[in-house]
C-alpha cells in the first residue's frame, strides 16, 4: 500500500493542558448533549434508541409470556374452557410471532446498538438516525400486531401462516391482513439495523483494530447481520405475493387457479431456519464476551469461535425443509437436508466447547451472569441433542408438529437465547446505568427459572411422545396427557415468577446506591471504558487499538483516552463527528459527520407505520397519501442530513493525522449502506425468481401455450431501454466527473422517458397476451415480476429528480458526488433487475421450446 | 508533518482480501442447492421416479461434489500459504500487523475450507442410501 | 394388549413395522443424548470446579479439536446413515391394500380400494393386522396431517397434491389418529380411531361397510331426518340422501366415536350433537339444530343409532 500510516508511530501527544481539555470537554459535550424535556424522543443516540429498543422488546416479551400463562392455565386440565377455541388459536400464534418478530430478533438489535458503538471505541454507529427510524417503525409495528388482540382480530393462523388457511378468505379474516403487513413492516426495521450494524463493524472500528484483534462480539454481529440481509428478503417477497393474493386475488397459492400452497412454506422457512441462528448466535457472543471477563483471559481458539460463526451462518441456510419433512416431498430431497441439519452440530459444538476450554485453563469468578450463562449451557445443549433427533427424517416424522418440538424448540431458544440474554444484562446493566443489580435478586430469579423451565417443558417431551399435538386449546381426560400438562403449567408460573422477579431487580429504583468503579467487571473489551459518571461522547478521544483485549493489555490507554491525547478530541464546529476506517486493518480513512436528534426519522417511521396500517384495511388514497407523505419525510431527512459538502476538505484530527471530511464511491459508508441494502433487495428479488422456477417445477403446465406467452419483440424493446436508462445514469456519473453539470442534469433526466417506455413495453406485451394475474400463477408471476421491476423504476425516479435538485443546488458537485455515484450503484443493481426478468419472461419459455 | 492517507478498496481475491472466507462455505452452498435441485426437478418431471445411470441425481451429487472438494482442497492450500506456508491447526494470532491479519484470515479460511469438505461430504451420503425419488 | 386410555397416542407402544423401528431409534438416541449431556455438562462443571490450569492450554485444545470437532462429526455422520436407511426401510410405493384418507374441515372422509368398487365411510379406519397398508392423502380445503402415532409417523395432506404413507399395523387394539398440522378453527377437535383386527374380522367389516343401508320401509326418523335437510349434506347410501360435503352416515352406529373421532356413540352424545353442536365442536360447517326436541329428536337420534 501506498501512502501507509504506521499508527504505531504517530507522533507524541501534546503536553497535558487543563484548560484545552476542558474547552474540549465543553465543545463535545454541545455537540453530543440530547435533548431536553419531551423533546428527548427526538434523540438518536445509540445510547438512547438501544436503552429504548431494549425496554421496548422486553415489553413484547412480558406480553407473549402472558399470552403464553394464559394457554397453559388452558391447558393445565383436560376439557377446559377458561379460554374459547377462537381466542386459543389467537393466543399460540400471537404468542409465537410476538416472541419471534417483536422480541428474539429486536433484542439482538436493541443489545447490538447500545454496546457495539463502545465495543467499537466509537461515538455513535454511522447511521444513527436510521436506527432511530428503524426503532420507531418496530414499536409501531408492534403495538399494531399486538393490539388487535384485544379487538378479538388477532391473526389466528399459527406464526407460519400455511396457505390457504391464511390465504384463502373463507378461513382467514382481518387478522391474517395485519400479520403480514404488520410484520413486513417490522422486517424494514431489522433490515434497517442490519445495514446499520454491518457497515457499523467493517467501517467504524477505532484505527488499529484490524480484522483478527477484532472482538468475538463483534464477528457474530457481522455476520448475524449479513444473515439478516439474506433471510428476511425471501419472506418478504412471500408477504408480497400472499397480500397481492389477498387483496387483489392474484392466484399464486389457490390450487384451483394454478398456485401452489407449498411455495409458501418454502418463502417461509428460508427464512423461518436461517431466524432461529439469527436469534442463537448474538446471545452466544454474549457470552463469548462476557466468559473471557470472568474467566480473566483471552477466550482459547479465537478462531475456531469465527469459523463456528460463519460456518453456522451458512449452513442454517441449508436447513429449511426440515421443518417441512412431512410434506411428501421426494426421500432424496428430505435427506439433503437432514444431512444440512446434523451437519449444522458440528460448528455448533465446536463454540460450546471452546466455552467449555477457557473454563478448564482459567479459574472462573463465580457470579451471576456466570450463573445464568451455566443455566444456558445445560439447557441448550440439551435441546441441540434433541434438535439432532428431529434431524432425522424418520424420527421427525413422529416427533414433528407434536409436544416434543414443542419441547426443543423452547430448549434450544431459551438456554440458546434467553438465559444468555439474561446474563448480558446483568453483566451490562453497570454499562447502561452505573449501579450494580442486586445479586441475591439475581441468583432467586436464575434458580426460578432454572427449575421453573425445566419442570414446564422436560415433560414436554413425554407429552409429545404420549401423543399430543402441538396448537390444541383442548384434550380429553382419557388421552392421559393430564397430568404431564398440568406439571407443565406449574413449571410455567414458576418460570413467570423467576422472570418477574428479575424485572423487578432491573427496573428497581437506585437513587441512592452508589455509582459502580470503572470497569467494574475488570474486562478487557473497550466498553468498559466509559468514564463514569458516563458522558454523552461515548469516548472522550478515539484510541489506537493493538490488541484484542484493550483494556487489559493497553494499560495507559484510558488515561491517554481521558486526557484527549487521541484522536478526535474535540469538536470544533459544534457536529458530531466520527472516523471511518478501512474493513482490513482499520486505517483511518476520514471523518464521518453524523445525524444529531431529529423528528424526520419519526416522522418517517410512523406515515411509512401508517402506509402499512390503513393498507390493512384497504383504504388506498390515503393509504397513497401516507406514503406521499413517508417519500417527503425521507427526502427531507435525505436532503438535509447527508453528503453535504464540507466546510473544508481535510481536517486535523490530533496526533499529527488530517483525514478528508468527504467520500464517496466505495470509501463512503452511504455506498455501503445502499451496497448492502441492494444485496437484500436482490435476495428478496431472488425469492421472487425462485417462485417461478418452483412453480415450472412443481406445475406440469405453469409455462402456457405460445399464443399466451408476452411477445419477445416488445420484452426486447422494454429491456434495451432499461439497460438505455441505466447507461444514461452512468454517463450522468462521469459527466459530472468532468464538470459538465447541464449535460449531467440533462441525462438524469431524461433517463425518466427512457425507462418508462421500456416498462411501458414489458405491461403492453403481457396486456396483449391477455395474461390475468387472478387467473393463474404464470399470469399472476409474470405481473410480479414487471410490478416489481416498475417499483424499482419508480424508486429510481425519484432518486433521479432528487439527484437532480441536488446538482442544481449545487450539492452535488464534480467533486463531491456521492449522491450521484450511490445513484448508479442502485442502478447497476435495477440493471441486473431488468435482465433476469427479461431472462425469465421472454428466454426461458424459449429455452423449454413453448 | 500531517499526513493525508488515500487507500483504494481491496479487489475480489487479492492478498488481504476476505472474500476468501466465505468461498469455501459458498462453494458448500452451491453443491448443497444445486443438488437439491436437480433431484427436485428429477423427480418431479422424470415419469419413472426411478434414479439410475450415471447421470442421475445421485451421481451428479456426487460428481459434483467431488469437484467442488477439489476446489475447497485449492483454496485450502491458498489459505495455509497465507496463514504463512505452515499448516497449523490450534493458534492465536494477535500481532498488529499486515501479516498477522492476513494469517489469521488464511487460518480461519482454512478452518473453514475443512468444515465445508464436512459438509459436502454429508450432502453426498443421501445419495448413496437413496437409488430412487 | 396396550388399547387402554393411556398409550393410544404412544409413539413407543410401536403397534406398527414403522413405529417399531423409530422406537428402536429413540431409545438409542435417548440414551446417547443422556450420555452426551452429562459429559458436556460434567466437563463444565469440573472446569470450574478445578481452578485455573493455565498449563493445561494443550490439552484444552486438544479437547476442542476431538470433543469439539472431530467426535460430533462422527457421530452424527453415522446417525445420518442410521436414520436414512430407517427411511428408506419404512417408505414404499405400494401396500396390501389401498385406503385414500381426504382432509375435510375438521373430519375425515375415508375410501378404501377394493376390486369391488369404492368403500366410502368416515372418521374411522379399520385395518388388518401385518398386512400394509397404503394410504394415499389428500386435502380439500386447507392443509391437515395424517397421524397415528401409535402405528407410525405423520404425511400432511395438502390441497392440489396427494401423498402417501405406509403403515403396517402389528397389535390390534384400537389406536388414536389425529390432525398434526394447525387447520384452524376446530384443529384440537380433529381425531379418528385406527382400529387393528384379525384379516377375518376385517373382511368382514368391510363387505358390511360396502353394503347400502338397511332401513325398513317405514321410517319415522329417516322423515325427520330428511325434512330437517340433513340430507342435503349427508349420504345415506340406499336412500334419497345423497348430500356429498359431510360425512358419509350409510353405518354411522358402527363406528365408535361421534364427530370425527371425539366422543363416544351413544344416543345421548348423539342428541346433543344435533342440538348444541357448536358448543361440542365450534366453527364447524354443520348447523346446530337447537328447535329439536322432544319425540322428534328421539325419533331421529333412534334412526341413526340404528344405521349400524
Amino acid at each position: 500500500m501506498t501512502n501507509e500510516i504506521d499508527l504505531s508511530q504517530l507522533p507524541p501527544a501534546e503536553p497535558y493542558d487543563k484548560a484545552r481539555d476542558e474547552a474540549q470537554r465543553a465543545r463535545l459535550m454541545k455537540a453530543w448533549a440530547a435533548p431536553k424535556g419531551w423533546k428527548i424522543v427526538s434523540a438518536v443516540n445509540n445510547s438512547f434508541i438501544g436503552k429504548w429498543y431494549l425496554l421496548t422488546s422486553f415489553a413484547f416479551f412480558t406480553f407473549a409470556g402472558l399470552l403464553a400463562l394464559l394457554m397453559r392455565a388452558q391447558l393445565a386440565v383436560p376439557e377446559n374452557d377458561l379460554v374459547s377455541q377462537s381466542l386459543f388459536n389467537q393466543l399460540f400464534t400471537l404468542h409465537g410471532t410476538a416472541m419471534m418478530f417483536l422480541f428474539a430478533v429486536p433484542i439482538f438489535e436493541a443489545v447490538a446498538i447500545l454496546i457495539l458503538p463502545e465495543i467499537l471505541g466509537a461515538r455513535d454507529l454511522p447511521f444513527p438516525r436510521l436506527s432511530g427510524f428503524g426503532y420507531w417503525c418496530f414499536l409501531i409495528g408492534g403495538i399494531f400486531v399486538c393490539g388487535s388482540i384485544f379487538f378479538g382480530v388477532a391473526p389466528s393462523g399459527g406464526w407460519f401462516m400455511y396457505t390457504p388457511l391464511s390465504s384463502d378468505p373463507r378461513f382467514s379474516d382481518l387478522g391474517a391482513d395485519i400479520w403480514l403487513l404488520g410484520l413486513s413492516f417490522i422486517e424494514v426495521s431489522s433490515i434497517a439495523a442490519a445495514v446499520e450494524l454491518i457497515v457499523g463493524v467493517l467501517k467504524s472500528r477505532p484505527p488499529g483494530m484490524r480484522l483478527n484483534l477484532m472482538p468475538l462480539y463483534c464477528w457474530y454481529v457481522l455476520v448475524v447481520a449479513g444473515m439478516i440481509l439474506f433471510a428476511f428478503p425471501p419472506l418478504i417477497a412471500g408477504d408480497l405475493l400472499l397480500e397481492m393474493e389477498r387483496a387483489f386475488g392474484w392466484a399464486f397459492f389457490d390450487v384451483d387457479r394454478g398456485g401452489d400452497p407449498m411455495l409458501w412454506q418454502h418463502l417461509f422457512w428460508i427464512f423461518g431456519h436461517p431466524e432461529v441462528y439469527i436469534i442463537f448466535l448474538p446471545s452466544i457472543a454474549l457470552i463469548a464476551t462476557m466468559l473471557p471477563t470472568f474467566a480473566g483471559r483471552p477466550m482459547v481458539g479465537h478462531s475456531w469461535i469465527v469459523l463456528s460463526a460463519v460456518g453456522v451462518a451458512f449452513l442454517s441456510f441449508g436447513l429449511w425443509v426440515h421443518h417441512m419433512f412431512t410434506t411428501g416431498l421426494p426421500e432424496i430431497s428430505l435427506s439433503f437436508f437432514s444431512a444440512a441439519s446434523e451437519a449444522v452440530a458440528v460448528p455448533t459444538g465446536i463454540q460450546i466447547f471452546c466455552f467449555i476450554a477457557t473454563m478448564l485453563v482459567a479459574e472462573v469468578r463465580p457470579s451471576v451472569p456466570m450463573l445464568f450463562a451455566g443455566g444456558a449451557l445445560a439447557i441448550f445443549v440439551f435441546g441441540g441433542l434433541t434438535g439432532v433427533m428431529v434431524a432425522l427424517v424418520p424420527f421427525d416424522w413422529q416427533a414433528h408438529d407434536s409436544y416434543f418440538v414443542v419441547a426443543h424448540l423452547h430448549y434450544t431458544l431459551i438456554g440458546g437465547m434467553l438465559f444468555p440474554l439474561f446474563a448480558g444484562i446483568v453483566y451490562w446493566y453497570p454499562f447502561v446505568t452505573q449501579k450494580m443489580m442486586n445479586d441475591r435478586g439475581g441468583k432467586w430469579a436464575f434458580w426460578l427459572m432454572f427449575g421453573g423451565f425445566n419442570l414446564a417443558f422436560l415433560p414436554m417431551h413425554w407429552t409429545g411422545v404420549m401423543g399430543m399435538p402441538r396448537r390444541v386449546w383442548t384434550y380429553q381426560l382419557t388421552d392421559g396427557w393430564a397430568v404431564l400438562n398440568m406439571v407443565s403449567t406449574i413449571g410455567a408460573f414458576v418460570f413467570a415468577a423467576g422472570f418477574a422477579v428479575f424485572a423487578i431487580n432491573v427496573l428497581w429504583p437506585r437513587g441512592k446506591q452508589p455509582l459502580v468503579t470503572r470497569n467494574v467487571w475488570n474486562a478487557g473489551t473497550m466498553e468498559w471504558g466509559a468514564e463514569v459518571p458516563d458522558k454523552p461522547w461515548g469516548v472522550r478521544s478515539i484510541p489506537y487499538i493493538h490488541t484484542r483485549y484493550p483494556l487489559w493489555e493497553q494499560p495507559e490507554l484510558l488515561g491517554e483516552m481521558d486526557r484527549g491525547e487521541w484522536l478526535l478530541p474535540d469538536a470544533e464546529e459544534g457536529k458530531r463527528e466520527m472516523i471511518v476506517t478501512d474493513i482490513l486493518d482499520a486505517r483511518p480513512l476520514f471523518v464521518q459527520r453524523v445525524g444529531g436528534p431529529s423528528f424526520l426519522p419519526i416522522g418517517a417511521g410512523v406515515s411509512l407505520g401508517a402506509v402499512f396500517i390503513i393498507a390493512t384495511f384497504h383504504l388506498w388514497t390515503l393509504t397513497l397519501l401516507c406514503f406521499a407523505a413517508f417519500v417527503a419525510f425521507t427526502l427531507t431527512w435525505l436532503w438535509t442530513g447527508t453528503a453535504r459538502v464540507p466546510e473544508a476538505p481535510e481536517k486535523y484530527v490530533g496526533r499529527g493525522l488530517t483525514l478528508p471530511t468527504y467520500a464517496q464511491g466505495n470509501r463512503a459508508v452511504g455506498w455501503w449502506a445502499v451496497f448492502i441494502t441492494m444485496t437484500g433487495d436482490m435476495t428478496a428479488f431472488t425469492g421472487l425468481v425462485f417462485s417461478y422456477f418452483f412453480y415450472w417445477t412443481a406445475l406440469p403446465n405453469f409455462l402456457p401455450e405460445a399464443a399466451r406467452l408476452p411477445a419477445v419483440l416488445p420484452l426486447t424493446a422494454g429491456v434495451v431501454l432499461l439497460l438505455a436508462a441505466w447507461c444514461m445514469t452512468v454517463f450522468a456519473r462521469s459527466t459530472l466527473g468532468k464538470g459538465g453539470r447541464g449535460l449531467s442534469m440533462a441525462l438524469l433526466i431524461g433517463a425518466l422517458p427512457v425507462g418508462a417506455l421500456g416498462i411501458a413495453a414489458w405491461a403492453w406485451a403481457a396486456q396483449a397476451a391477455g395474461l390475468d394475474p387472478t387467473r393463474d400463477s404464470f399470469d399472476a408471476m409474470v405481473w410480479m415480476l414487471i410490478l416489481w421491476m416498475f417499483l424499482h423504476l419508480l424508486l429510481s425516479w425519484v432518486m433521479h429528480l432528487y439527484v437532480a435538485a441536488r446538482i442544481a443546488a449545487n450539492i452535488c458537485q464534480p467533486e463531491y458526488r456521492a449522491d450521484l455515484m450511490n445513484l448508479t450503484l442502485f442502478g447497476h443493481f435495477n440493471a441486473i433487475t431488468a435482465v433476469v426478468t427479461f431472462a425469465l419472461l421472454a428466454l426461458f419459455p424459449m429455452l423449454m421450446g413453448v | 508533518m500531517p499526513k493525508t492517507p488515500h487507500y483504494d478498496a481491496p479487489s475480489v481475491m487479492d492478498q488481504g482480501s476476505i472474500w476468501i472466507l466465505v468461498a469455501a462455505p459458498s462453494i458448500w452452498a452451491a453443491h448443497f442447492l444445486v443438488s437439491y435441485w436437480v433431484a427436485a426437478v428429477y423427480c418431479a418431471k422424470s415419469t419413472t421416479g426411478a434414479l439410475g445411470g450415471l447421470m442421475e441425481p445421485r451421481w451428479i451429487a456426487v460428481w459434483l461434489g467431488l469437484a467442488c472438494i477439489a476446489v475447497i482442497a485449492w483454496l485450502g492450500v491458498i489459505a495455509v500459504r497465507r496463514y504463512g506456508g505452515v499448516f497449523v491447526i490450534f493458534e492465536e494470532i494477535t500481532e498488529s500487523s499486515e501479516r498477522g491479519r492476513d494469517k489469521f484470515i488464511g487460518h480461519v479460511a482454512l478452518l473453514l475450507c475443512v468444515l465445508s469438505v464436512v459438509a459436502i461430504v454429508f450432502t453426498i451420503i443421501p445419495g448413496l442410501v437413496f437409488n430412487e425419488c | 394388549m396396550l388399547s387402554g386410555c393411556d398409550g393410544r397416542h404412544n409413539w413407543m407402544a410401536g403397534a406398527g413395522e414403522e413405529s417399531a423401528q423409530v422406537k428402536t431409534l429413540f431409545i438409542v438416541l435417548m440414551i446417547g443424548a443422556g450420555v452426551i449431556w452429562s459429559a458436556v455438562v460434567g466437563a463444565a462443571i469440573y472446569a470450574h470446579k478445578r481452578g485455573a490450569h493455565p498449563n493445561l492450554e494443550r490439552e484444552a485444545r486438544q479437547f476442542v479439536i476431538w470433543g469439539g470437532a472431530v467426535l460430533p462429526t462422527v457421530l452424527v455422520g453415522a446417525l445420518l446413515v442410521w436414520g436414512l436407511i430407517i427411511l428408506r426401510d419404512i417408505t414404499a410405493d405400494d401396500g396390501d391394500l389401498t385406503v385414500r384418507v381426504d382432509g375435510e374441515r375438521w373430519w375425515w372422509r375415508v375410501i378404501y380400494e377394493t376390486p369391488e368398487g369404492d368403500v366410502i365411510t368416515a372418521n374411522e379406519i379399520r385395518l388388518p393386522i401385518g398386512q400394509r397398508a397404503l394410504f394415499r392423502l389428500t386435502a380439500d380445503d386447507v392443509i391437515h396431517s395424517f397421524w397415528v402415532p401409535a402405528l407410525g409417523g405423520k404425511m400432511d395432506m395438502i390441497p392440489g397434491r396427494e401423498t402417501t404413507l405406509t403403515l403396517t399395523p402389528q397389535t390390534l387394539g384400537s389406536w388414536g389418529g389425529l390432525c398434526a398440522e394447525f387447520c384452524g378453527g376446530a384443529h384440537a377437535l380433529m381425531r379418528f380411531d385406527a382400529i387393528v383386527m384379525e384379516p377375518e374380522a376385517f373382511d368382514t367389516w368391510l363387505a358390511e361397510q360396502a353394503e347400502p343401508a338397511k332401513l325398513s320401509a317405514d321410517n319415522p326418523g329417516f322423515e325427520v331426518f330428511q325434512a330437517e335437510g340433513c340430507g342435503a349434506c349427508h349420504t345415506i347410501r340406499g336412500t334419497d340422501a345423497q348430500g356429498p360435503v359431510g360425512p358419509d352416515l350409510t353405518h354411522l352406529a358402527s363406528r365408535d366415536k361421534l364427530g370425527a373421532g371425539m366422543w363416544d356413540m351413544t344416543p345421548t352424545n348423539m342428541a346433543r350433537w344435533i342440538t348444541d353442536t357448536h358448543e361440542m365442536k365450534p366453527d364447524i360447517d354443520m348447523p346446530p339444530y337447537p328447535h329439536l326436541n322432544g319425540a322428534r329428536l328421539d325419533t331421529l337420534v333412534d334412526f341413526l343409532m340404528r344405521l349400524e
